[in-house]
């Protein structure tokens, strides 16, 4: 028995053994995953976060899915949740400022927000933390004898105060099916001392609907202190455009009450010809009928 | 024919008037009975559960229900090639054969109605087709043209019913109650008179010259469903007269078979004559080489090209999943159809109704071909699909529910032809006066 007993205990402890180093192999080959986040700010009103989840895959960052992620505002306990989410095929959660965080987000000039993600079995748990001040776009015109310039001013706050932001860059642009068409000839613009930049509108004749209307908008990208600003504004600088259809009005792909006249002309000839000569035949039956009855 | 004078007129009267179901009748009115419950259970299924209960998906949205519909529409063609054709051709044999033709488009016609609702998801939207339809679309042209079809081929049902009429409203007490009632209802009013002779005659020349575009309308548009779509195996310029030529065939084939089983269930051997059969025997092998020969360009022309899309399907037709189907229909159908009836022993009743039985059964499963294996050959490959959606096989509610057509079908040609003489009286005592009077 005891040399049977001790190949028992040899085999248990080989297999021991391959569980245990497979289970290191696999801690081993758990990935590195990086959480990025983003603050939006559109139009000067409702903020809300991104959060952006990848892998480096042979030399590759490649997005991660189904990735479960709580975000908060300055410290992460329950209280200033923002909520949890899941990233979707693009590896991005979304997530807005609730209504009941109010309070939090009203008390300070500057927020951090913090996007932690739980451990899975191909990543370990992961957290990454953002600071944003608070801040504003405003658009106006100034209207020359000879130019037209777009005036853009950003502010911080501060201490309840706004104060104007310098050196952001940013992007003034009129907005076009293909993207953003610069107003001018720079590609960006950078605030000065008083948190103003000025940029001259040098598309004339540019096509805008009907009225002449174009949407110029300013964006701020990537912004270490202020995060992505996009704000908008409706100019008449544009000219005026009557769209034109490129489809015939009377096609065989249009609605119903636009059927081509040709179409019509045959169907309803053909059907009147056809369900005429069937009335013709009914009656000629009513004929017959009444022939009989007068015989009868 | 005012009445019924000579011995031999009674005679004819008394063999063609409509006859009370036997043992053999009882039996084959319950089976097609039952398979009507059936296809109606089937039917409830699928309002309840929708059209889940079937195994049409994404790809192949024409099963089963679209094969059977082409089905109907092309049997319902032998209305205006029996009736029509050969009346205006001053084909006299054809005579006791043309109530038949009739009756079986009239009842296919119906089918092919009711089998497009039963193919909707939704069958009570039916009515926005009319309400919010495109003359621009094929399926209003072919819902306009198929009821047109309707109304003309009862027309031409009921108007050469008319003397017949009168001659069983004159046999009273040979008739149930209610089938009398419905005699006096439809036909009291026919004296038989000169003038409405006239006007009848006129009405049925009419008629028949009326049903021919239309039949050929009801076929072409219906091909046009397929062909205005672009899609490999329907993209083609053919597909009109395919389809009106292979509709005559099948009609010609469904016409050979309900004359066989009339003459043995009635006994009907002097008046659906060896000569009939020899006749129709000799059209039918017409139709079935004229469809043949669009069979070949349909399949030889895509074939030569053999574009990419074309040549999946066409792999498909001739060696892969739907080859044994596809040479069942060619040979069955067409191929020994043509081979039993060139020969004259081979237009004897029997042999003609074997391969009746052949052209239609092969003509059944060549719509079903027509529809399937295109729809699951799209021009952009499948991907990203569940593996359901790249087969198909009817689910046994679709089977029912198409049996249950067929059967339907099959149970207003019985009917009628217990309440009205399937074979015209008068005009086949009238023929026989005429051919009395001619000179030797």
């Amino acid at each position: 028995m005891k040399p049977k007993n001790n190949l028992l205990k040899l085999l248990l402890a080989f297999c021991l053994l391959i569980v245990s180093v497979n289970i290191v192999a696999q801690d081993s080959v758990k990935k590195e995953l990086l959480v990025d986040i983003e603050y939006y700010l559109p139009a000067n009103k409702l903020p809300y976060i991104l959060v952006h989840t990848k892998t480096k895959v042979e030399k590759r960052f490649l997005p991660v899915k189904d990735i479960k992620i709580a975000v908060f505002m300055d410290s992460d306990s329950a209280a200033h949740s923002l909520g949890n989410s899941v990233t979707d095929e693009n590896g991005t959660a979304k997530f807005m400022i609730p209504s009941s965080m109010k309070t939090v987000w009203e008390s300070s000039a500057t927020h951090s927000f913090i996007a932690s993600t739980g451990a899975t079995k191909e990543f370990d748990e992961t957290r990454n933390e953002i600071n944003v001040t608070k801040s504003k776009i405003e658009i106006d015109t100034v209207a020359g004898a000879e130019s037209r310039t777009i005036q853009v001013s950003v502010f911080s706050l501060s201490e309840g105060n706004w104060i104007p932001a310098r050196d952001v860059e940013m992007k003034i642009g009129v907005r076009r099916a293909g993207g953003l068409l610069p107003v001018g000839e720079e590609e960006t613009y950078t605030t000065d001392s008083t948190g103003t930049v000025q940029a001259e509108f040098k598309r004339e004749n540019l096509p805008g609907d009907t009225k002449g209307n174009l949407s110029i908008v300013v964006k701020v990208e990537g912004n270490e202190m202020l995060g992505n600003l996009e704000s908008e504004k409706m100019l008449t600088w544009g000219a005026p455009r009557q769209p034109v259809s490129s489809n015939h009005p009377r096609t065989l792909w249009s609605t119903r009450d636009k059927a081509p006249i040709w179409l019509l002309f045959m169907a309803i000839s053909i059907m009147a010809g056809v369900w005429g000569t069937i009335v013709y035949l009914i009656a000629t039956i009513i004929r017959i009928k009444k022939l009989g009855k007068q015989a009868g | 024919m005012n009445s019924l004078t000579t011995a031999t007129d009674k005679k004819i009267t008394s063999d063609l008037l409509p006859q009370k179901f036997g043992r053999n009748g009882m039996i084959w009115t319950g089976i097609l009975i039952i398979f009507c419950l059936v296809g109606a259970f089937a039917y409830y299924r699928q309002l309840r559960y929708g059209l889940e209960v079937t195994a049409m998906r994404d790809y192949v949205s024409w099963g089963i229900y679209i094969s059977n519909f082409v089905f109907f529409v092309a049997i319902s063609l032998v209305g205006s090639l029996i009736t029509a054709i050969f009346r205006l051709a001053n084909v006299k044999w054809s005579t006791p054969l043309t109530r038949i033709a009739e009756i079986i488009a009239v009842s296919a016609i119906v089918f092919a109605s009711i089998i497009i609702i039963v193919d909707m998801g939704r069958p009570e939207r039916f009515m926005n087709l009319f309400i919010y339809g495109r003359i621009q679309s094929p399926i209003m042209w072919d819902v306009i043209v198929i009821a047109t079809y309707f109304v003309i081929s009862l027309l031409l049902l009921y108007l050469p019913l008319l003397p017949d009429l009168r001659i069983m409203n004159q046999q009273t007490g040979k008739a149930v109650n209610w089938m009398q009632k419905l005699y006096r209802f439809l036909g009291s009013f026919w004296k038989g008179n000169s003038m409405q002779f006239k006007l009848s005659n006129k009405a049925i020349n009419i008629l028949c010259i009326v049903i021919i575009p239309v039949a050929f309308c009801i076929h072409t548009v219906t091909s046009w469903l397929f062909a205005t779509t672009y899609r490999p195996g329907w993209d083609s310029t053919n597909f009109g007269a395919y389809f009106v030529s292979g509709a005559f065939l099948v009609g010609a084939g469904g016409v050979v078979v309900a004359m066989y089983v009339f003459r043995r269930a009635y006994r009907l051997e002097n008046y659906l004559q060896d000569r009939h059969f020899d006749k129709m025997a000799r059209i039918v092998v017409m139709l079935a080489l004229l469809y043949l020969y669009f069979n070949i360009n349909e399949y030889l022309v895509p074939a030569f090209k053999m574009k990419k899309p074309e040549e999946e399907h066409l792999h498909q037709l001739f060696t892969g999943e739907f080859a044994l189907m596809f040479w069942f229909a060619i040979t069955i159908g067409m191929i020994i159809p043509i081979l039993i009836l060139i020969f004259p022993k081979g237009r004897k009743p029997l042999p003609v109704f074997i391969a009746g039985v052949m052209v239609v059964v092969g003509a059944w499963f060549k719509r079903y071909l027509i529809v399937t294996p295109t729809l699951l050959h799209p021009f952009l490959p499948m991907s990203d699909v569940p593996e359901s959606y790249r087969h198909y096989f009817p689910t046994w509610e679709e089977w029912a529910i198409a049996i249950g057509s067929l059967a339907g079908a099959l149970l207003v040609i019985t009917f009628f032809a217990r309440i009205f003489p399937i074979i015209p009286i008068h005009e086949t005592i009238t023929e026989l006066h005429e051919t009395e009077e001619q000179p030797a």
